[in-house]
């Protein structure tokens, strides 16, 4: 007897207590607070969860702030790692757990279309407002699935206290910098291209286009085909250039982003082939560069993966309306894109925003800038892993004959595509 | 070792020392230099303000603590409770599951002991390649029903990591009580002890430096844990400080690698704090075994 | 509720130490009389017990609200056991028990138990979820934009309570409704080509559009009578596009039909709908696919290429770590167990300090300091050599070896430096009185009595490097690589890191290979555990 008493007394206050928690723990991020203020000023009330990555979130902090004070709307900033954040919302999406909106690079649009986790976006008249590149980069089976902000693409840095002028072509560039390397002890590097254990296919993208060997063949409106377009000869040719490279040092698979981005700022180089995302660090220590498009070593022109950022929208947000209004009218209006730019350092998508840039360091890398945006397709992360393993074993000299590797890389890529 | 031991704490002189005790401290001054080294290369790139991992290889060229002052701003301090909190209750709570287990195994015989003792042990050897996306589905279903078990919770978070305090923990104490004579027991049982009382005011006691090593290696081993932490927790105020470090490395581009340094040797201190506190306990074994005698 | 179990029943026989045998002195009514009588401890078990029972009632009324019937069960056979256990008096071993089983069965079991579940579907990319999330991402994916249609400024409103679009077409205010194509709508104010009034029907603010969001955005108003016409949607309430739907569910024959071609896509087996020659449209759906996923690794040649390899330089880490480790960390904690060295203190917390930094950042520092061109170790403690520690097939597993050696004694350190305090020191003292030397010593007594308490750890500990996967993933990334194979599976892969290759990053995550392929691990794993185990028990009857 005693004891029930004593249990329902401890049901009723554990009850309690719970559903304290559960009213409070429900979103952190003061809900409660969002709509007791709705009332008075903004119409709207509710939340926007909006994942994002710590390369992105201090340029959003403000912007979700803003949105806040026009609308009322709550945007709630969850902060992922850049590693996961793509495969949690991949399996958290169809739990009804993942977010409203999750803010990434482009070509993660491909496994998000075959997952369904992700509604395509009406962008209707104002598709032509933004850089083509941009728009056709998020189109995948002919719908546009990501409001993009803005695109990036790696180019030709050159310090210029080391070089002030740079020659048509790679070959003559490598010499001009082994020149510079002989001359001056400090200078240890003709030209540096990160690679790492894993290789860096993308910051080696420039050279290949410039043997005519693109990854796939595209389609007239620029999206692509799966049909592999970097075999034969002119994969060949680019894989022989690689060894002759890697035989040189020209190329050094030890030399990885760090380390690159290490050694230019201390004056160890004359150039750099890398994009907009260490501008920063150059400026803060004081150096003078101009950016070029990478001259090309194979007689055509070298053209750099373009890569856009931007915004998704879950296929199962509860909140389509806000979540349509945040991305397409918000983000995609031309003081955010501006406001963007200014705290990411990249080139805006919108053209109205892109024209007014007035960076030009960032316009030297828009002019840089090739038409192809980075291939979205899902099968694209086993793509780069041969691709990269393979140029480091060329480069290396693990792998002796360089065109049988190239070969055999190309066949292992088909056969991981075809499943 | 009995008490009355006379040689004990008795250091011998002159040639005996030299072969009886000066290779320890050879062994012990080779393996802190390799202990060392790699840490001091974290904190010489702690100390600089563009540091990183891989590039430079001489150490301590600058002094910064530009670093260490940086952390504060960036939720640093968060993580640092955060971790303390769910790595000590994690370890209290391993130890005195842990230790009731070990204490049913190693004091009663009962039907099914030995299968389930051969269960808990292969049960730490599934792979947990898919534990996340699993617990993650649970901690959405506790959500609905005990909100504060659900995701982004810290006591959600505990629970998670005492579902294995039992496992290669209780085998380790479960050695450790066989080792306590089973006459202690009977004695107290004489006296009218009950098997409560005799697992907490014999037993226990008696088994401290085990319990200490179990609670330590649990705080350790949830200490570093960053897999199902990063699942579970999803505000930066949540972090437990391996989240965070986990966040800034995994940053390909602008790895805040100074920072990230700076982090991880004041991460470190608590452990070897912790460490300094416990280890007498530990080695207070020594006192155990002249009960034994 | 207790009391009436007080009357005394004989226990199960116990092997000499008879643990929930029963003084007779305790018997009903004998409260006050002895000091040790269940006072604290009784009331203190007492109102523990009340928390977890007001808990689990609580937690099977939510549940029951939320129709979470696995839940109800679970927390009513858990409540079930705990006051079985521990208001029962036969039940002495389990009052110790239950607490830790209870959170193993919920949160490692479930685990296993999902695991199981997974590795007989085909869930992963493309299979990701629930088939009527498929259909309605097809159907999304498939809404084409009517060529030259315009765009709509929208008013969403209320037509006799229904939830309507109002548009402007050719200067003519009409309304529709789901049930209703767009019809005239008399007597409406337009501003700025958009409705903003109209008798009988109530226009929603936006605010009022934002919370009924999902029924705005599903709304689908037929522009005509004749469907072909398309249909209006928004996605923003405010602006409206004529869609027509390049694929048509049809929910009565569960098929897709494409509008052009005719072509009807039907759901396979496999969980996707697919045409008659073949195509298939994504995303699929979650279905089970019996032991498919079992025999899919040994089906892939490219694996079969490789798998001896792998499985035996697995096997050769696994053992080669768990020894190098235990002996590294018993012989330290053996040196410093001499009370006569000054000092030990110091020598024990720097010992473990490898330990006390978070794993992935050591192994993220060794590879910096294993670089050739660059590193530490190289460039530095061997002046300028150009070893290739991570990149040499062999050089690499010993690299592998070696950090997880600097990573994993500092554990075996800590276990030894406590198992060792329950040897008998008088033991060894006789031993050697008896003119035993060091070795001898070792061999006879400290390690046998050792190996009671520590055995069982190495098994753990050989399992747990058998499925080492984060040390191999953050050092090496399984490579170098075996040039030209045609998985990404290099020298110092473990079977487990192969497996996370073929499942995850050959294309699309397959969860549902990935959970066989660990169970098959698990299975061999466990077997040799086990096998493992039945040794030790002769070990430890000693």
């Amino acid at each position: 007897m005693r004891r029930s008493i004593l249990s329902a007394l401890v049901v009723g206050a554990a009850s309690l207590a719970l559903a304290a928690c559960s009213s409070g723990s429900g979103d952190d991020s003061g809900d409660g607070g969002a709509s007791s203020t709705a009332s008075s000023a903004p119409q709207l009330s509710g939340t926007l969860t909006v994942w994002v990555d710590e390369t992105r979130i201090d340029s959003f902090k403000p912007l979700a702030k803003e949105y806040q004070e026009k609308t009322g709307v709550t945007v709630k900033l969850v902060q992922k790692a850049s590693g996961d954040i793509r495969a949690d919302f991949v399996k958290q999406v169809p739990t009804g757990q993942g977010p409203d909106v999750i803010i990434g690079a482009h070509d993660w649009t491909g496994q998000f279309v075959t997952n369904g986790v992700v509604q395509p976006i009406q962008l209707g008249d104002k598709k032509s407002d933004f850089e083509p590149v941009s728009v056709s980069a998020f189109t995948y089976d002919g719908s546009v699935y990501g409001l993009p902000y803005a695109t990036e693409n790696i180019a030709l840095v050159r310090n210029n206290k080391l070089a002030s002028d740079t020659p048509d072509t790679f070959d003559d560039l490598v010499t001009q910098g082994q020149g510079v390397v002989a001359k001056d002890s400090t200078v240890k590097y003709p030209v540096l291209i990160q690679q790492g254990a894993e290789g860096d296919a993308y910051h080696l993208y420039p050279l290949q286009t410039s043997f005519g060997a693109p990854v796939f063949k595209q389609n007239t409106d620029g999206s692509y085909t799966n049909e592999i377009a970097m075999g034969g000869d002119n994969g060949h040719k680019f894989a022989e250039y690689l060894q002759k490279l890697g035989k040189e040092k020209v190329l050094n698979v030890d030399i990885d982003g760090q380390k690159a981005h290490d050694a230019f700022i201390k004056g160890q180089s004359p150039y750099m082939v890398t994009g907009p995302w260490y501008v920063n660090d150059f400026k803060k220590a004081n150096m003078d560069v101009t950016v070029l498009p990478v001259p090309s070593a194979g007689g055509e022109k070298s053209l750099p993966f373009v890569g856009v950022q931007g915004a998704f929208i879950s296929a199962k947000t509860q909140n389509a309306i806000l979540a349509n209004d945040f991305v397409v009218n918000f983000l995609g209006s031309e003081a955010v894109q501006t406001e963007l730019y200014k705290s990411g350092g990249r080139s805006p998508a919108l053209t109205s925003a892109l024209d007014k840039v007035d960076d030009p360091i960032l316009k030297q890398f828009a002019a840089a800038a090739g038409t192809a945006p980075m291939p979205s397709i899902p099968e694209m992360d086993s793509v780069w892993q041969f691709w990269g393993k393979t140029e480091v074993q060329i480069i290396s000299g693990k792998a002796s004959d360089p065109d049988k590797a190239w070969d055999t890389m190309v066949s292992n890529i088909q056969k991981a595509i075809d499943g | 070792m009995t008490a009355a031991d006379p040689t004990k704490p008795v250091a011998p002189k002159g040639a005996r020392w030299w072969r009886e005790i000066a290779w320890r401290h050879a062994v012990g001054i080779v393996m802190i230099v390799i202990c060392v080294v790699p840490l001091l290369y974290v904190l010489s790139a702690s100390l600089r303000p563009n540091g990183s991992l891989t590039g430079s290889t001489d150490l301590f060229t600058t002094i910064d603590f530009s670093n260490y002052t940086g952390l504060w701003g960036r939720g640093y301090g968060h993580w640092m409770v955060n971790s303390l909190v769910i790595c000590t209750v994690t370890a209290v709570g391993t130890v005195l599951m842990g230790a009731a287990a070990a204490y049913a195994f190693s004091r009663f015989r009962f039907r099914g002991r030995r299968s389930t003792l051969t269960g808990l042990l292969l049960v730490q050897m599934f792979p947990q390649m898919l534990a996340v996306v699993a617990i993650f589905l649970l901690l959405i279903s506790l959500k609905d029903v005990f909100p504060i078990l659900g995701l982004n919770s810290t006591l959600g978070l505990i629970c998670v990591y005492l579902g294995g305090a039992l496992g290669v923990n209780t085998f380790l104490m479960y050695g450790f009580f066989n080792t306590v004579p089973k006459e202690l027991d009977e004695a107290a049982r004489i006296d009218g002890a009950t098997h409560g009382q005799i697992f907490w005011t014999i037993i226990m006691p008696l088994v401290l430096p085990i319990l200490v090593v179990v609670g330590l290696l649990s705080f350790i081993s949830t200490y570093g844990e960053f897999i199902i932490a990063k699942t579970v927790l999803q505000s930066n105020d949540k972090f437990t400080l391996a989240v965070g470090l986990y966040q800034w490395a995994s940053d390909e581009r602008n790895a805040p690698w100074g920072l990230f340094a700076a982090g991880a040797v004041l991460a470190a201190i608590p452990v070897v704090v912790l460490f300094l506190i416990l280890q007498k306990y530990i080695v207070s074994g020594l006192t155990a075994g002249s009960v034994k005698g | 509720m207790t009391e009436q179990q007080v009357a005394e029943r004989p226990t199960a026989p116990v092997s000499g130490d008879g643990g929930s045998r029963r003084s007779p002195r305790r018997l009903r009514g004998d409260d006050s009389s002895h000091a040790r009588r269940p006072g604290s401890g009784f009331w203190v078990k007492l109102a523990l017990v009340a928390i977890v029972d007001a808990l689990g009632v609580y937690g099977i009324l939510t549940a029951a609200g939320v129709h979470s019937w696995w839940i109800v069960a679970s927390l009513a056979l858990g409540l079930v056991i705990v006051n079985w256990a521990y208001f029962s008096r036969r039940a002495v071993p389990a009052k110790y028990l239950v607490p830790g089983l209870l959170f193993l069965l919920v949160y490692q079991l479930f685990t296993m138990g999902y695991t199981a579940y997974v590795a007989f579907t085909n869930y992963g990319d493309g299979h990701n979820s629930t088939k009527s999330d498929a259909i309605s991402a097809i159907s999304a994916q498939n809404q084409e934009r009517v060529e030259g249609s315009a765009a709509y400024p929208v008013t969403v409103v209320l037509d006799g309570g229904e939830l309507g679009f109002a548009v402007v077409q050719d200067g003519q205010a009409e309304v529709g409704t789901a049930d209703q194509p767009l019809q005239p709508l008399d007597g409406a104010t337009v501003e700025g080509g958009k409705v903003t009034a109209a008798p009988g029907v109530e226009i929603l603010q936006f605010a009022q559009i934002a919370q009924r969001s999902d029924e705005v955005t599903q709304l689908v108003v037929q522009v005509s009578d004749d469907p072909a016409d398309g249909t209006l949607r928004t996605q923003d309430g405010t602006t409206a596009y004529v869609f027509s739907p390049v694929l048509k569910y049809d929910a009565s024959t569960d098929t897709f039909t494409d509008a052009k071609t005719g072509e009807t896509y039907t759901p396979s087996d496999h969980g996707n709908f697919v045409s008659a020659d073949g195509d298939v449209l994504q995303p699929g759906w979650r279905v089970g696919v019996g032991f498919e996923n079992f025999t899919a690794l040994f089906q892939d040649s490219r694996v079969s290429s490789l798998f001896v390899q792998v499985t035996l330089w697995t096997f050769a880490f696994a053992f080669l770590s768990v020894a190098t480790t235990f002996f590294l960390g018993l012989f330290l904690a053996m040196v410093f167990n001499d009370p006569r060295v000054r000092g030990r203190k110091i020598y024990r917390s720097l010992l473990i300090l490898p330990y006390a930094f978070p794993a992935f950042l050591s192994a993220l520092v060794w590879k910096g300091m294993l670089n050739t061109s660059y590193g530490f170790v190289n460039k530095v403690l061997l002046h300028g050599a150009s070893i290739d520690w991570l990149g040499d097939p062999w050089l690499a597993k010993l690299s592998v070896l070696g950090v997880n050696l600097w990573l994993g004694f500092p554990y075996m350190f800590l276990i030894c430096t406590g198992a060792l305090q329950s040897i008998p020191g008088d033991v060894m003292e006789s031993a050697k009185l008896d003119g035993a030397g060091p070795f001898r010593v070792f061999r006879s007594i400290t390690l046998p009595l050792l190996m009671v308490s520590v055995a069982p750890l190495l098994i753990a500990s050989f399992a747990f490097n058998f499925n080492n996967f984060t040390l191999i993933y953050m050092l090496t990334g399984g490579g170098p690589d075996v040039v030209g194979a045609p998985l990404q599976i290099g020298s110092t892969d473990l079977l487990i890191s192969m497996v996370y290759s073929v499942a995850f990053e050959s294309g699309a995550a397959r969860y549902g290979l990935a959970s066989a392929v660990s169970i098959l691990i698990f299975i061999a794993v466990g077997l040799i555990s086990w096998l493992g185990f039945r040794r030790t028990r002769s070990l430890e009857e000693l």
